[in-house]
C-alpha cells in the first residue's frame, strides 16, 4: 500500500518537481557553452506571457470568461504555468544580484510547487471518489442510497476548497513581487 | 475570518517589501554594486536611469564633462598624470557611454562588468594612429619595426597577432624552428637560412654556381618554400621540389 502511494502520488509530483530543476539547469548550461547567456535575459517574457496564459482557467473557473471547458483548461493550465515557469527559472539563472527578483522567484517556486500538490490531490479525489461510487454499485444500492452515500465522499473535495486557501495567496505573493521586478526593469532598463 | 487575517498579514507583508524597494533600491533592485567611485550615488538610480529608458549618456556627461575626461577629475581639479588610455574620450564619434562602460558590477559567473572598447567609435583619422594611445612594446621585434602596427594587429585585440610569415617563406615541417635560428639576436630586419646543418654556404654555392646562378644572397627571393620550385608558385605544379629530389637520393 505504502509503495503504492509512493509510486501513484508522491514520485510523479517529486518527478514533475524534479525536472523543473534540472530542465532549467541543462538550459542554462547550454546557453553558457554556446555563449549566449543573453537570451536568457529575455525568456522571462515569454515566461511571464506563458504564465499569464495559463489563469484563463482561472477566469473560466470563475465564469469571468465563459469560452472552453474547465477540464481542458485545467490540463492548459498546467502545462503553460509549468513550461512559463521553467522559462522564467532560467532567466532568473542570469541574473544573481536583485534580491527583489530572487524573492520573486522563490515565490514562483512555491507556487509551482502548490500547483503541482493541488494537481495531485485533485487526481487523488477523484479516483477515491470513482473507486467509491465502483464499490457501492457492486453492493446493490439504489440511485437515491448512491447519490446519498456519495456525498459524504465528495467531502473528500474539501481537502481541494483548503489547497485554494494556500495556494490563492501564494500565486498573490508571486504576483506582486514578479510584477514590482517587472515595473523596476521597466523603469531602469534600456530597451535598445 | 481566519483567512480574511491571513490575506491581511500578507498583504502587510507585501506592502512592506515594496517600502523595502524605495528605501533600499541598491539592494532590492540593482543588478549590481556599483563601481566605487559612484558610491555616493548608488541609492540614486536616477542619477544615471532616465525612466523608462534606461542609462542616459546624457546623464554621465552632466559630470564626466567630455572635454576633462583623462584630464580633470569630475570636480574639475587637474589629474596629477594625464591618462593617455583614456583621454581619448575626446575623439569619439558619438557619445555612447554605455556601448563600453557598465557601472553595475554583472553577475560574476556570467558576464564582464566592462565592455570591451570599441576601435570603431574613434575618429578615423585617430583609428590610424595607434600611438596616441598605445606605447610601442620595448622588446627587440617590435623596436626594430616601423611598419604600422595594423600590418600584425587588429584592433579587436592586441594578441594573437597576425603577421603571416607565409607571404614571404613557408613555415613548414622542416622549418617549424624557432625564430631565433633564422632571426639572429631577434633582429627581425634581417634573416638566415644557414642557422641550421641543412644549409651551409658552400654547399648552396655548390649548387647555384652548377645552375649558373651567381646572385643567391637573398634566398627568399626565389626560394619562398622549401617545397617549391624557385620563381615559380605553388612549386608542385613545377614537377618534383628540391625536397622531394633530396628525399629520393637518401
Amino acid at each position: 500500500m505504502q509503495a503504492k502511494l509512493l509510486r501513484r502520488e508522491v514520485l510523479p509530483f517529486m518527478l514533475a518537481f524534479a525536472a523543473l530543476a534540472l530542465l532549467a539547469l541543462l538550459l542554462d548550461a547550454l546557453l553558457h557553452v554556446f555563449n549566449v547567456v543573453w537570451i536568457g535575459r529575455y525568456l522571462g517574457i515569454p515566461g511571464t506571457l506563458l504564465i499569464l496564459l495559463s489563469f484563463v482557467y482561472s477566469l473560466r473557473k470563475r465564469r469571468l470568461v465563459d469560452f472552453g471547458q474547465p477540464a481542458v483548461l485545467l490540463r492548459w493550465h498546467q502545462r503553460m504555468a509549468w513550461f512559463g515557469s521553467l522559462l522564467v527559472l532560467v532567466h532568473a539563472g542570469i541574473h544573481f544580484n536583485a534580491i527583489l527578483g530572487w524573492l520573486a522567484v522563490w515565490a514562483m517556486l512555491v507556487d509551482v510547487g502548490s500547483g503541482l500538490t493541488g494537481k495531485y490531490l485533485l487526481d487523488r479525489s477523484r479516483r477515491r471518489l470513482e473507486q467509491a461510487r465502483q464499490r457501492m454499485r457492486q453492493q446493490g444500492l439504489s440511485a437515491e442510497e448512491l447519490e446519498e452515500r456519495l456525498y459524504v465522499d465528495s467531502l473528500t473535495f474539501d481537502v481541494m476548497k483548503q489547497w485554494r486557501a494556500v495556494h490563492l495567496p501564494v500565486t498573490l505573493v508571486f504576483a506582486v513581487l514578479a510584477l514590482a521586478h517587472i515595473v523596476a526593469i521597466f523603469l531602469f532598463w534600456g530597451w535598445k | 475570518m481566519k483567512r480574511g487575517w491571513l490575506l491581511a498579514l500578507i498583504c502587510a507583508n507585501l506592502a512592506a517589501l515594496l517600502a523595502l524597494v524605495f528605501i533600499y533600491p541598491h539592494l532590492m533592485v540593482s543588478p549590481g554594486a556599483v563601481v566605487s567611485g559612484h558610491a555616493e550615488i548608488a541609492t540614486d538610480c536616477f542619477a544615471c536611469h532616465a525612466p523608462l529608458r534606461g542609462a542616459s549618456a546624457q546623464r554621465c556627461v552632466n559630470c564626466h564633462v567630455v572635454a576633462d575626461i583623462g584630464l580633470r577629475t569630475t570636480k574639475g581639479a587637474p589629474l596629477a598624470q594625464r591618462k593617455l588610455k583614456t583621454s581619448f574620450h575626446q575623439e569619439l564619434i558619438e557619445r555612447d557611454c554605455m556601448a563600453c562602460h557598465s557601472d553595475h558590477e554583472g553577475p560574476k559567473l556570467t558576464q564582464r562588468s566592462r565592455k570591451p572598447f570599441s576601435h570603431g567609435l574613434l575618429r578615423p583619422a585617430v583609428q590610424d594612429r595607434c600611438d596616441s594611445c598605445h606605447v610601442k612594446p620595448a622588446d627587440k621585434l617590435h623596436q626594430n619595426l616601423a611598419a604600422g602596427c595594423a600590418q600584425c594587429h587588429k584592433t579587436q585585440a592586441w594578441k594573437p597577432a597576425t603577421f603571416e610569415h607565409e607571404k614571404h617563406f613557408v613555415l613548414d615541417r622542416d622549418h617549424n624552428v624557432k625564430c631565433v635560428t633564422c632571426h639572429v639576436n631577434e633582429d627581425y630586419r634581417r634573416y638566415t637560412c644557414y642557422g641550421c646543418h641543412e644549409h651551409t654556404l658552400q654547399n648552396v654555392r655548390a649548387e647555384h654556381e652548377k645552375e649558373g646562378i651567381a646572385n643567391y644572397d637573398n634566398c627568399v627571393e626565389c626560394h619562398r618554400s622549401a617545397d617549391e620550385e624557385p620563381g615559380k608558385r605553388g612549386g608542385r605544379e613545377g614537377g618534383e621540389s628540391k625536397s622531394r629530389e633530396r628525399k629520393k637520393k637518401h
